[in-house]
């Protein structure tokens, strides 16, 4: 019961937090230069035809007019339309969102399966090679820039050895994709038994989840280490040595108490990468949402922006009520 | 020097080597490297040894290196502490040349510690029932059922009421008492043959912390468990220990029967201790002189010279010897008080 | 630095004595304080090799980067068609890129802008945002109109956070157009919450100890608790972030130079270089963009070690916890 209330506390702070993200999103990025109408229709359109396609787009008026015109459009459902893509952004963000979502997220599960066991052990055992090495990779993987940990790889396994397929998006053209039921292709090709799509996908997803996966292992072993450490330290910990447990349950019990912790830079990183996935995207042409972002912005086409922005920020906050939750179940404190 | 102590003469034997002795300390020295001087001597060359079911009280203030000596019996010393020299005993066996695996088998299950601050030391995350049987379950070999059983049991005899329901409860959801009661469960589910007490009751009331001294000194009789206990209240040790030790910068300075002790201490820094005790203000004002309780390394003379009333030239250069003064009543130190008899 | 000091007078209580007048032993102590904690770094260094490394990578690149034109060996922006993706040689040291221009001398002009840019935009975000957070953290627990605005501040940084980070630097690049001082601001203004934040944290923190009481009941001002007791008390997180950040920032300007909304294409910067790369590595010349990212990983790496030796050095309780580490290990070797 406890948790519903919980929850539904939080529910109702979400409204009043997105309209403040739409609206300092929609004054940011109103002041990006350029205009729509020409750069859609071209430098011999008329007055006229400029005027009307305005209208139609919602964006004459002043600044409050057009918020006030795109928040009725998004309660309706409707995140207007991309001049690039000249379809409408809802449909864009369902086809490149998941994209996104599921390179990230096999992503991060690699990089839990780096960080976590090197973090345990470089805790627990202080003075080993196991330690230096989690201290050097800990600061060699927040040094690397992706983007070119990326092409590093792929010179190597594309151009050099000629292993991994070429990084030109999700899916080989030869390749009949999947009806898109969720638009996450692997599930997609399960769902059919498309297997051939699926290999083709899954093949696709090594190098740059390989790259993702190295890079953010780097906060997570750190955040791992630290509170592993801390814990070990701790006056429980040490009483559980007193008192002569195994260090397999010594080990267990500070884990545990560390996850807390753990989950947290999970979650930062989670709705970190949502954006911050864009130069590996790049690099691999990938197609997700955070490029499309930054196509948007760097092309005055300010839907897709907004929309990304929002479908981002509910994605965190979806991602921290999830964390939220998690603590619950962890911690008996917080329970009661 | 007064003519009693030129008559004793230093014992080791005495002290160390007893036939039934469960543990017995010799020449243990306990260091904290400090960059940049010498480094801080916690424990000096300290000797003393405990009979099997005795209840040793060892006094000091803080600083005075009672939890080291704690920490190091058990092989648990804080970094970047380290022992120098010395030996510890245990049971007839060398637990200074034990491997790591083989101490954890002995930590909990044949010397338990009881800890100051009971709510910390306990994992927040799991059911006090689950973390004494988990205790059981390391040292004993016995199934799960088993181990809850015996942890139930436990705090039945640690006088938790509703132990049912406490068998369920997480730490945050006690009392410090309730919480003290459960570390002793912890430390006695296994019926260790040595207990080490390190200030366990300080965080408590005055009426909680002596049912709980009540219920350890029932508890360690019964089971006929020898006790070091640890503790800065002079007092207590009065009406609890059998032998009383005072230890003063890491070395031992007074060690009698806790009678002899109470009806003739010799050591002056004891007379200071229990002056303080008596609420004497003019005398607590002596005993509050400047503390020098960090002894470096290379230092000599007496460490409780500088805060000593009877304090000669000779303290300053000469490190007192531990001495026999009457059977069984031990004194480092030149100048004893000696009271006419 | 207090217990260093302490430490080392009462290792040298006598020297002390001797010094007659009391301006000349403070003097004196002053100096005897500066050998100590000179003789510590020292020792620091020298049992972590890895602080050594980090210093040692900070210095150079930014030596590279002063005096790159008097190393490089060619001009760092002229195209030369002729010699275009050439493999590295003796004539070009990392070889040439698709224009023509010599990697070598690019990646050693490249600090000029890169750190340039970085330190900038870190150096403002950190007075900004510390200035927010301290005065933030300071009223935020007090009634009225200044604590309002504190909690205001508190949610307007939220909503910037809650932003995805990169997307919103390219959105401050593009709204102030392509220049310098824009991508200075964009990197200020994405660093800035992370100050903001930490300096309330601490500030909040110390606002309730005892000698800040204390002071405040002795009737000293809002003005002089912060300069005198609050700031310098929690400068020693800020300084460790700030060697951390200025590697992020780099990061950050390489990466808005590899989509196109950073530093322009002909200027020497690793990030548009490791972009212009890109193209051929496909084909097999790694050349170009590899070099500048092992120049701009190790710059990034370097700042990270300066700034964990700047996070332990701060920290007595850690310096302390170092010192008997390094005394331990001291007496093991002998």
């Amino acid at each position: 019961m406890r948790i519903l209330r919980y929850v539904g506390k939080r529910l109702i702070f979400i409204v009043p937090q997105l309209f403040g993200i739409i609206l300092v999103s929609f004054l940011l990025v109103k002041m990006i230069p350029g205009d729509p109408a020409v750069l859609m229709l071209g430098p011999f359109a008329t007055e006229e035809q400029l005027a009307k396609l305005r209208a139609e787009m919602g964006i004459e008026g002043t600044v409050l007019d057009q918020f006030w015109i795109y928040l009725k459009n998004l309660v309706q459902g409707d995140l207007g339309t991309s001049w690039q893509t000249t379809q409408p952004v809802l449909l864009d963000l369902f086809q490149r969102f998941p994209a996104t979502l599921e390179l990230i997220t096999i992503s991060l599960f690699l990089a839990l399966a780096i960080g976590i066991p090197l973090g345990v052990a470089a805790a627990y055992f202080k003075r080993s090679m196991v330690k230096k090495f989690s201290d050097y990779y800990g600061l060699l993987a927040g040094a690397l820039p992706d983007f070119w940990l990326g092409l590093v790889l792929i010179f190597f396994f594309y151009t050099l050895l000629g292993w991994a397929p070429a990084p030109l998006g999700r899916l080989d053209i030869a390749i009949i994709p999947p009806t898109p039921h969720t638009n996450f292709l692997i599930i997609d090709s399960l769902i059919e038994g498309n297997w051939q799509a699926l290999w083709s996908a899954l093949g696709r997803l090594i190098l740059p989840v390989v790259t993702l996966g190295l890079i953010n292992a780097g906060p997570i072993l750190k955040m791992t280490q630290s509170t592993m450490e801390r814990m070990l330290e701790s006056d429980f910990i040490r009483y559980a040595d007193t008192c002569g447990l195994p260090r397999s349950v010594v080990i267990r019990r500070a884990l545990r108490n560390s996850l807390p912790s753990i989950v947290t830079i999970v979650s930062v990183l989670y709705g970190f990468l949502i954006g911050g996935a864009v130069l590996v995207e790049i690099v691999f042409s990938w197609g997700g949402a955070g490029q499309y972002a930054v196509q948007g912005v760097l092309n005055a086409d300010i839907n897709p922006v907004l929309g990304f922005v929002l479908f981002s920020a509910i994605f965190s906050l979806v991602i921290y009520l999830i964390v939220d939750l998690i603590y619950f179940a962890i911690d008996p404190r917080i329970r009661s | 020097m007064h003519p009693e102590i030129a008559a004793a003469t230093r014992d080791p034997a005495v002290l160390s080597a007893r036939s039934d002795a469960i543990l017995a300390i010799r020449g243990l020295s306990v260091s904290y490297p400090v960059y940049g001087t010498e480094a801080v001597r916690a424990i000096r060359e300290l000797d003393l040894s405990i009979a099997r079911g005795e209840i040793l009280g060892l006094v000091g203030e803080s600083g005075s290196g009672k939890t080291t000596l704690a920490r190091a019996i058990m092989g648990l010393l804080a970094r970047p502490g380290r022992i120098d020299a010395g030996s510890v005993t245990f049971d007839g066996r060398d637990l200074r040349a034990m491997p790591e695996d083989a101490l954890r088998a002995i930590r909990g299950k044949d010397i338990a510690m009881v800890i100051p601050n009971p709510r910390g030391e306990l994992d927040p995350l799991v059911t006090v029932g689950r973390q004494i049987a988990t205790v059981a379950r390391a040292h004993l070999d016995i199934a799960r059922d088993k181990s809850d059983e015996l942890a139930l049991e436990m705090l039945k005899a640690v006088q938790i009421p509703d132990p049912k329901r406490r068998f369920n409860a997480y730490p945050h959801e006690l009392s410090g008492g309730m919480a003290q009661r459960v570390v002793m469960a912890m430390s006695l589910v296994c019926s260790p043959k040595f207990i080490i007490s390190d200030d366990a009751t300080s965080g408590l009331d005055v009426t909680v912390q002596a049912q709980i001294l009540d219920l350890l000194r029932n508890l360690v009789r019964s089971h006929q468990t020898a006790m070091m206990f640890i503790t800065r209240d002079i007092g207590i040790t009065a009406h609890f220990c059998d032998r009383v030790a005072v230890i003063y910068a890491g070395e031992i300075v007074e060690l009698a029967p806790t009678v002899r002790f109470f009806e003739n201490p010799m050591h002056p820094y004891s007379v200071m201790l229990l002056a303080a005790f008596a609420h004497n203000p003019r005398l607590r004002e002596k005993w509050h002189k400047p503390l020098a309780s960090q002894i470096r390394a290379g230092t000599t003379g007496c460490p409780y010279a500088p805060r000593c009333v009877h304090v000669e030239d000779q303290c300053r250069g000469t490190r007192p010897a531990l001495l026999e003064l009457e059977p069984g009543h031990f004194v480092r130190c030149l100048v004893p008080v000696v009271r006419p008899t | 630095m207090n217990d260093n000091a302490r430490s080392a007078s009462e290792g040298s209580g006598a020297e002390r004595g001797a010094v007659g007048s009391k301006a000349g032993s403070n003097a004196a102590l002053r100096w005897q304080r500066f050998k100590f904690q000179l003789r510590f770094l020292l020792a620091v260094l020298r049992a972590r090799p890895m602080f050594a490394l980090g210093y040692f990578i900070v210095i150079s690149v930014i030596v590279l980067g002063i005096f790159a034109p008097l190393i490089a060996p060619y001009p760092p922006e002229t195209a030369n068609p002729e010699d275009f993706l050439q493999l590295p040689s003796w004539k070009h040291l990392l070889g040439t890129d698709a224009t023509g221009m010599d990697i070598f001398s690019r990646i050693i002009y490249a600090p000029r802008i890169d750190l340039t840019i970085a330190i900038a935009g870190t150096a403002i975000s950190a007075v900004v945002g510390s200035l927010i957070g301290a005065i933030v953290g300071y009223y935020q627990e007090l009634r009225g109109i200044k604590s309002f605005i504190s909690g205001f501040v508190m949610r307007a940084a939220d909503v910037l956070q809650a932003f995805p980070v990169f997307v919103f630097a390219i959105a401050l690049v593009a709204i102030f157009g392509q220049s310098l001082q824009s991508i200075i601001a964009a990197i200020a203004f994405v660093n800035a919450p992370i100050y903001l934040r930490l300096m309330r944290s601490q500030v909040l923190a110390i606002r309730n100890m005892r000698y800040v009481e204390a002071a405040y009941v002795s009737g000293a001002s809002d003005f002089t608790i912060m300069l005198r007791h609050i700031i310098p008390n929690s400068l020693g997180p800020i300084l460790s972030q700030l060697s951390v950040n200025i590697g992020w920032s780099v990061l950050l300007t390489a990466a808005l130079s590899f989509v196109g909304a950073g530093v322009v294409a002909p200027t020497p910067e690793w990030g548009s270089m490791i972009a212009v790369g890109f193209q051929s590595i496909i084909t097999g010349q790694w050349w170009p963009s590899v070099f500048p990212g092992i120049a701009l990983a190790l710059t990034v790496f370097g700042f990270a070690l300066v700034g964990a030796s700047v996070e332990v050095l701060a920290d007595p309780a850690r310096r302390r916890a170092l010192g008997g580490t390094l005394k331990q290990r001291a007496a093991e070797a002998a």
